[in-house]
């Protein structure tokens, strides 16, 4: 790191047109500063890494893959499992797209195709305050407002089709699996959104003026010009809400009903590796529990960055492609 | 947004016509359908909370016990503030320095920061939470604002240096070029030309990353912890509007805390909102071909 840093500032010094080189200059004081700034925040990352997994070591070490697979999770028999947790991040991660993506992707269409562009700015504004309304909030409204709401939508789905399929079946009223991707569902819509309303503004005027000139509808221009190019750049957008998604912490906890189990329905209560952390960390007294939620805290990480590194890379990768198409 | 178009040769079919007016009739649908929620949490938020904020809700502690009624959030709005501004202190310096490391040395090492802020994006906010427990508040042996302050530092860095670094790429290449023409140095550039330049853009930014961190409970949780006393000493737990919230919302069977919830609610949005809405608005301004001066 530090050999970079000097040869860099060495290398500063050719804007002085004179040649002439003082051993310390301003400017190689200057990137030693930015340099180190760079340097401490890197360590500082490793090494709350580095500390998180020496933490959670014990856990993984005691239960091996059993950790991950294991579906029992009890503190007073000191077993650690994170499946459940797992299952209830990626249930409630998988509803939430189901929902949002769709919203989102049909806001960011009115947004950019059809709304003159008076009315589509403030409409963005306001679809991206979503994401302004701070987790505990949402979570707030989600227990004494939503809950309720569902209460009856969840009565009715358990009575019909719930019959038949244990999956949406009983136990109903209260909070769950659902009412928690419903929350984050909410919490993504405007970033999925925002993505979007960026990849469908960047399309070549040109051909979609083609389908028009064809005698094509907006929807054509929609589905044969707009979608297409648009395509990996969706993909990103979907992927950066899932990373969000999987790190929901707070909102989710208030409406998840807590229940350390992997529930029947997606009326059952449950947990997220992010909500079990949240409600029990302070609580750990046993060393073992403590060090198997920084574990979690591993698990989840991992799935965040997995996430959204790819979100990260194939939006890099339409906004090149876009920037060659133009 | 959308492109005018002329309008050149009417669409043949009268169902081509029918399919497209009826997308428009779906988006408008989805997004009423995302808008009312939103509405929703405002309109309640404001009507449950509107009524409870007297001078007393600013001015006093809570009493100790969640259910009792009474008293305000003094503790929690200075908390808030005071980790909030150290938070901000920590961050901003910080991070205006790695986008100038980013853009100014370039290189395998500005990747290789580049990722880690990436990474730091990435991360749930319960897991900054975690890092942060693990690196101060086990190395103090306890839960302090100092810690809070760090968790929330780590929130809003990536954002700081992200939209830093997008002002410094937007500066002019004349503006450049006249400052080296100039023969100033490159620290002389930044320090008179570019980060004059791009200030108010960074500006912006942080004013989104505190209307972020200020909302923030999950990073608070393992650090900071709360207080139900009122503390200006940044070596003790520290409560924060956020978790002031959280817990009262998880007894809001009593009423005593459910009012509170709900006022500190309304004062927590308020605030989020309006360095939300200065940050947007100041964007918004200086978009239309004013170029990146200020």
């Amino acid at each position: 790191m530090a050999i970079r840093i000097d040869s860099a500032g060495a290398s500063g010094s050719e804007s002085n047109p004179l040649g002439r080189r003082r051993p310390l200059n301003g400017d190689v004081i200057f990137k030693l500063v930015a340099g180190a700034a760079a340097a401490l925040t890197v360590t500082l990352i490793g090494l709350m890494l580095l500390d998180s997994v020496k933490a959670a070591w014990p856990a993984f070490e005691r239960f091996g893959p059993d950790f991950v697979t294991g579906s029992r999770w009890s503190p007073s028999f000191t077993i650690y499992g994170a499946l459940p947790f797992i299952y209830g991040t990626l249930l409630t991660s998988a509803i939430a797209l189901l929902l949002a993506v769709p919203i989102a992707l049909l806001v960011a269409l009115l947004v950019t195709e059809f709304l003159p562009p008076r009315i589509a700015q403030p409409v963005a504004v306001a679809v991206d305050l979503l994401a302004a309304v701070p987790s505990v909030v949402w979570g707030l409204w989600g227990l004494l407002v939503l809950v309720p709401f569902m209460r009856p939508i969840e009565r009715g789905i358990a009575a019909g089709p719930g019959q038949f399929i244990s999956f949406l079946g009983p136990p109903t009223p209260g909070p769950s699996y659902l009412v928690a991707a419903v929350i984050v569902a909410l919490m993504i819509v405007p970033i999925v959104a925002a993505v979007s309303r960026e990849v469908f503004a960047a399309t070549p005027r040109l051909q979609r003026e083609a389908v028009l000139a064809l005698g094509g509808t907006r929807w054509d221009v929609i589905r044969r010009v707009v979608l297409p190019i648009g395509r990996t750049g969706v993909m990103a957008a979907v992927l950066l809400g899932l990373g969000r998604a999987i790190g929901e912490t707070i909102a989710v906890t208030m409406v998840i009903g807590n229940a350390p189990r992997i529930g029947p329905s997606i009326f059952s209560p449950g947990f997220t590796l992010a909500s079990v952390i949240a409600n029990e960390f302070n609580e750990a007294t046993e060393p073992l529990h403590a060090e198997a939620l920084v574990g979690l805290g591993v698990v989840l990480l991992a799935m965040a960055v997995i996430v959204n590194g790819a979100g990260v890379a194939v939006r890099r990768r339409f906004e090149r492609s876009a920037e060659r198409g133009r | 947004m959308a492109a005018e178009y002329p309008a050149l040769l009417k669409p043949t079919s009268r169902g081509r016509r029918l399919k497209a007016d009826l997308v428009v009739l779906l988006a408008v649908v989805a997004t009423v359908v995302a808008l009312i929620p939103l509405a929703s949490v405002f309109l309640y938020i404001v009507g449950q909370g509107a009524g409870l904020l007297r001078p007393e809700f600013f001015l006093e502690d809570p009493p100790g016990d969640l259910s009792a009624a009474g008293g305000g959030i003094r503790n929690a709005i200075a908390g808030t503030l005071e980790m909030t501004a150290l938070a901000t202190l920590m961050a901003v310096p910080l991070g205006i320095l790695i986008a100038i490391f980013d853009t100014e040395v370039g290189g395998r090492a500005a990747t290789g920061t580049r990722f880690l802020i990436d990474v730091l994006a990435a991360l749930p906010s319960i897991v900054v939470g975690i890092f942060v427990y693990s690196l101060v508040v086990v190395a103090q042996g306890h839960f302090s604002g100092f810690a809070g302050s760090v968790a929330l530092a780590v929130i809003m860095l990536p954002l700081i240096v992200v939209s830093t670094e997008e002002m410094l790429r937007l500066i002019p290449k004349p503006i450049t070029e006249g400052a080296r023409a100039l023969g100033l140095r490159r620290w002389r550039t930044y320090l008179s030309v570019f980060i004059p330049t791009a200030l108010s853009g960074i500006f912006t930014g942080l004013l989104l990353a505190v209307s972020r961190a200020v909302g923030e409970t999950a990073p608070l949780l393992f650090t900071a912890l709360g207080n139900n006393f009122f503390t200006a000493e940044l070596s003790e737990p520290m409560q924060g509007m956020p978790l002031l919230i959280y817990r009262n919302a998880l007894n809001s069977a009593y009423p005593a805390a459910r009012d509170r919830a709900m006022g500190a609610a309304l004062v927590l949005i308020l605030i989020v909102l309006a360095f939300n809405l200065l940050g947007r608005w100041l964007v918004a301004r200086r978009k239309p071909g004013r170029g990146s001066g200020r």
